[in-house]
């Protein structure tokens, strides 16, 4: 590998993972989840990674986000080694450049919804400017919640809270967003809008996007599909 | 159903830790009371008949404790029956030892023959002949004394040297005395002499009129009865303590099991689902209830029964003079407070178990079910705190209005009762208030604080009770205190006065007073020795223009109008025949005047009179007296003895009214101290039952804390989060205690203290109070340390992939 075609590698890739090793366990109750993953993720692009459960996507990605450490191998995700940060820079880390969709308990119960978007930034102890606050609107208008700001994530439907979610992960402009299985937990029609979302953010506002999923269906709204087996690429 | 209780006990029984432990720290405390209870009595009892244990016939006043034995006859009985009789009493007399004065000795007689002596020796002899003496060990301890030391006992002609031979151990309360001389020396201060019983060998022959002769047991057991009756009566307040304890108790267990049973709804819905009838269900909660009562009281009983005799042995090595034997296993205290362990668990389960009955089936297919417990706050409720908030506070306004006491705890009582419902419409709001103050920074830990607002009302009640009684009892001494010190102000109103009735007091004394270590001011008092009709001694007759520079009462007591004469009623005994209003002749010289009797305390033995009733009586006032204000901390037994020194050489004589200070303070400090350590107990308790709150709230939100560490909380962000939501509800709990605490106080006030003494002033104790908010904060955070740090271990992944 030249150094060009790797400049022009870094230039196009959001985040990459190489002889990715997680194992759990020791002796017989060893269990390999990752067996030496080497991936690429395109910058600007909607990426799926499917699999049968247990075939180690969901661990995949969560050492991709920087949630669980890898036994072996390294990430590197916008230019950083995630393997040499400590749990509080990894903590900032994610808070700066990585947002989440999670399949259900995505919303904290207590917040509104309007709350829950801007939270990121409150984590990170910025101030709601105006400007924050002019973003989380323009989020939730493009997501079809502006009109949801003020409720409870009870008071929402299961799509209302996943397209929340949705504006909470964008609101800190990430250079990766991860979601977790964000259809598992909705009838078909709203999957479909969900879906059309996270491909819109990386159409129209040039997020990279990461999907797990076991679902054919939603692969199909994706740009590439990394399918997984036994805690290898297939 | 077995199976499931058996699992579900395996499953959960770390998360009844908490709650286990607060069923024992009330269960212990109430062991505690039980062990030190039954000591005590066996303590009394061994002593008690100790001076007795030979005796045939105990000899002693027919109608005490309302009446005593007549000295005189007393002590004709005893030398009438010679070797075969022995009596117990004690004079208190001066004493001096290592050139310092000793105050309030008291002497009693110790048996040549040892059949008759009841003390026990720990080091050096027995007093063989008149001139030796034994000094109690503690005494000597407080003292200062060793053996070999030299005594002077009593004053003027009465007064004899005793070598001290040997030092013992006296337990036994009616017969004790601080020294201890053979009979014949006891009887040289025969008139200061009070005999309380005659020990008699044999025949009891004539008794003296108004005695009686019982048997050594009869007579012990009387005055066993009379001692006991008061350490009863301090069992008795004991145990309102461990009520308040085991309340508090109640309130975390409570909450534990209504927290534990929301957490596992779905696991009820299903068994429900798969055929599980509710009694069932219900049956099964409840055994496991009783398991936790069962372990939790045994525990309880354990360590209680351990401490107590841990606190016996302490006392007893700590303060020879108590009377703490080895008390026999209290059977019945064991049972009790083991039933007691276990019936408040029972019933601290019984609401949250019927929750459980109601949970549908259905509930388990319900996705999210177990999520949110928030629990709705219905109408009954606010209504029912409403009408005992008012008809409290009503009970309150006429307990103050007619002095009531019982009305006041009544109201007391139902005002607290309207509070605690009122909880979880109240204390959340409250929470939502004071966290406004924290910024964002706390804002989620404030709307973690009032999820649900029935468990944090339950939470916050427990430790708001234990602060609503601290906050009570400590403004209400500081107010009870400040009114003494007022009153005694008036009693006292000179911390030392030194009187010199025959020379005029030299400026080289004053100056030494001055000097003296612990002295802030010293004025000399001018005025002249006179003649009072009444009076058997000359005094002197003073004016003090500058009393107000050292009195306590500012100087009042001094200002006297012309034509009087104030006299300080206790300076001169008992024998005092002036009253106030009395017209008498006070005599300079030959000059004379026509005064009337007006008196007071706490100057000693001058009178006080105005500036120009002096000029009539004489041209050249000299001092005659210095008056003293103590510096404060200064320690009154040493200031006294340090100014005696000074005083005794020159004739003049001494009145200390610091000493009164001192024994309030002492009085005073032991109270306040004893209810804020019993009234500790509680609050420990509810600390427990917030760290347990916190804990079990942080096991329901591991999926949550898990989604925060993805989107970028820091460990020390979450910790910091749960800190704040832990002082957050001890803030509120302390703060709202702190307000109804001061109410109370403010109506105890109104109630009892203006009562009993008309012109006091409420106080309150700002400082000790914000010491009680401090304390209550930080032990907040301490109570959050564990569950914050549980939660911050959890990877975010681990927490995500759990369910």
């Amino acid at each position: 590998m030249t150094t060009t075609t790797q400049q022009a590698t870094q230039e196009t890739v959001a985040a990459s993972a190489r002889n990715l090793t997680k194992t759990y366990g020791q002796g017989d109750a060893q269990v390999h989840a990752l067996r030496g993953i080497d991936l690429d993720l395109p910058r600007g692009r909607f990426t799926a990674i499917m699999g049968p459960s247990g075939s180690g996507k969901s661990t995949l990605m969560h050492c991709l986000a920087g949630l669980d450490g890898p036994s072996d191998g390294t990430v590197t995700v916008a230019g950083t080694a995630l393997g040499s940060l400590e749990d509080d820079a990894l903590t900032i880390f994610r808070r700066e450049h990585i947002g989440f969709v999670f399949q259900s308990f995505n919303l904290l119960p207590m917040l509104t919804a309007g709350e829950n978007i801007v939270l990121p930034l409150e984590l990170g102890g910025r101030r709601i400017d105006d400007a924050a606050r002019e973003r989380a609107r323009m989020l939730a208008d493009i997501l079809g919640v502006a009109d949801r700001l003020g409720h409870r994530p009870a008071e929402l439907s299961g799509g209302q809270q996943q397209r929340v979610a949705i504006a909470r992960a964008l609101i800190t402009e990430p250079d990766l967003l991860f979601a977790d299985e964000p259809t598992g937990n909705l009838d078909s029609t709203t999957s479909a809008e969900v879906l059309d979302h996270l491909r819109r953010s990386a159409r129209e506002l040039g997020q990279t996007v990461v999907m797990v999923t076991h679902e054919r269906d939603a692969a199909a709204y994706t740009d590439y599909v990394v399918t997984m087996q036994d805690g290898r690429i297939v | 159903m077995r199976t499931v209780f058996l699992a579900s006990l395996r499953t959960h029984i770390r998360r009844y830790v908490a709650a286990a432990v607060a069923v024992a720290v009330a269960v212990a405390f109430v062991l505690v009371v039980g062990v030190l209870t039954s000591g005590a009595h066996s303590g009394l009892m061994d002593g008690l008949g100790a001076p007795y244990r030979n005796a045939d016939h105990v000899v002693s006043a027919a109608g005490w404790p309302s009446s005593e034995l007549d000295p005189k006859a007393a002590i004709a009985f005893t030398e009438r029956h010679g070797e075969n009789a022995a009596a117990t009493g004690r004079a208190t007399l001066p004493a001096r030892a290592n050139g310092r004065r000793i105050s309030e000795t008291t002497v009693g007689p110790i048996a040549t023959s040892e059949e008759w002596r009841w003390q026990e020796l720990s080091s050096g002899r027995f007093p063989a002949r008149t001139g030796e003496a034994v000094v109690d060990v503690y005494f000597a301890l407080a003292e200062n004394f060793a053996v070999g030391d030299r005594v002077r006992i009593g004053e003027g002609a009465a007064a004899r040297d005793v070598q001290v031979v040997g030092l013992v151990e006296s337990p036994s309360p009616p017969a004790q005395a601080s020294m201890y001389v053979t009979w014949p020396q006891l009887l040289q201060w025969r008139d200061h002499l009070h005999l309380n019983a005659v020990a008699v060998r044999g025949e009891v022959g004539q008794l003296p009129e108004g005695t009686k002769a019982q048997s050594p047991e009869g007579f012990a057991a009387e005055r066993l009865t009379y001692v006991q009756n008061r350490v009863n009566t301090l069992s008795v307040m004991l145990l309102l303590f461990v009520g308040i304890a085991l309340f508090v108790s109640v309130l975390v267990i409570s909450n534990t099991f209504s927290i534990l049973f929301a957490q596992r709804l779905r696991d009820f819905a299903l068994l429900r689902c798969i055929g599980a009838t509710r009694r069932q269900v219900v049956r099964s909660v409840r055994r496991e209830a009783a398991v936790v009562g069962v372990l939790a009281s045994l525990a309880g009983t354990l360590v209680g029964v351990g401490l107590g005799y841990g606190l016996i042995a302490l006392i007893d090595a700590l303060t020879p003079t108590a009377l703490m034997g080895a008390a026999e296993l209290p059977t019945l205290w064991l049972l009790g407070g083991f039933a007691v362990g276990l019936v408040v668990t029972m019933v601290a389960s019984w609401l949250p178990t019927r929750r459980v009955v109601r949970v549908s089936p259905l509930a388990a297919l319900r996705a999210d079910a177990a999520v949110d417990v928030h629990t709705a706050t219905g109408l009954v409720r606010p209504a029912l705190a409403a009408i005992l908030l008012v008809t409290g506070l009503a009970l309150l306004g006429v307990a103050m209005v007619q002095d009531s006491t019982a009305l006041m705890v009544a109201g007391g009582g139902s005002v607290f009762a309207g509070v605690l419902l009122f909880g979880p419409v109240l204390v959340p709001r409250l929470i939502g208030i004071t966290g406004a103050l924290l910024g964002p920074a706390g804002r989620l830990a404030t709307k973690n604080a009032v999820r649900d607002p029935r468990r944090t009302a339950t939470t916050t009640a427990s430790l708001l009770v234990g602060v609503t009684l601290t906050t009570a009892v400590l403004t209400g001494m500081a107010t009870w205190r400040s009114s003494l010190d007022e009153q005694i102000g008036r009693d006292h109103p000179i911390d030392v006065a030194l009187t010199s009735p025959k020379e005029p007091v030299t400026t080289d004394l004053l100056n030494r007073v001055r000097h003296t270590p612990g002295v802030e001011q010293a004025i000399p008092v001018d005025g002249a020795v006179a003649r009072v009709a009444g009076l058997d001694k000359p005094i002197p007759v003073v004016t003090a223009p500058a009393a107000a520079h050292v009195a306590r009462d500012g100087g009042a007591f001094a200002r006297v109008e012309p034509g009087k004469i104030r006299i300080d009623s206790e300076a001169f005994g008992k024998n005092l025949s002036l009253r106030p209003g009395d017209r008498v002749t006070v005599r300079v010289g030959d000059r004379r005047a026509q005064l009337q009797v007006a008196v007071g305390t706490g100057w000693g033995p001058a009178g006080v009179v105005a500036p120009e009733t002096l000029a009539t009586l004489t041209d050249a006032p000299e001092p005659h007296a210095i008056w003293i204000r103590a510096s404060s901390g200064a320690d009154p037994a040493r200031l006294g003895s340090d100014l005696d020194e000074l005083a005794d050489p020159v004739g003049a004589t001494i009145e200390n009214g610091l000493r009164t200070w001192e024994s309030l303070d002492q009085q005073l400090g032991i109270y306040t101290w004893s209810a804020l350590g019993l009234l500790g107990i509680a609050v420990v308790i509810a600390l427990i039952g917030i760290a347990n709150t916190l804990g079990l709230s942080v096991l329901e939100r591991v999926r949550e804390h898990a989604m925060l560490r993805a989107l970028g909380l820091t460990r020390r962000q979450l910790r910091r989060m749960l800190a704040t939501e832990a002082v957050l509800l001890s803030l509120v709990a302390t703060l709202l205690g702190t307000m109804i605490g001061v109410g109370f106080a403010w109506v105890g006030y109104e109630t009892i203290v203006k009562q009993a003494l008309s012109d006091a002033t409420m106080h309150v104790p700002w400082l000790s109070l914000g010491v009680v908010v401090l304390i209550a904060s930080l032990a907040g955070l301490l109570a959050a340390v564990l569950p914050a740090r549980r939660a911050a271990r959890v990877t975010p992944a681990a927490g995500l992939s759990l369910d």
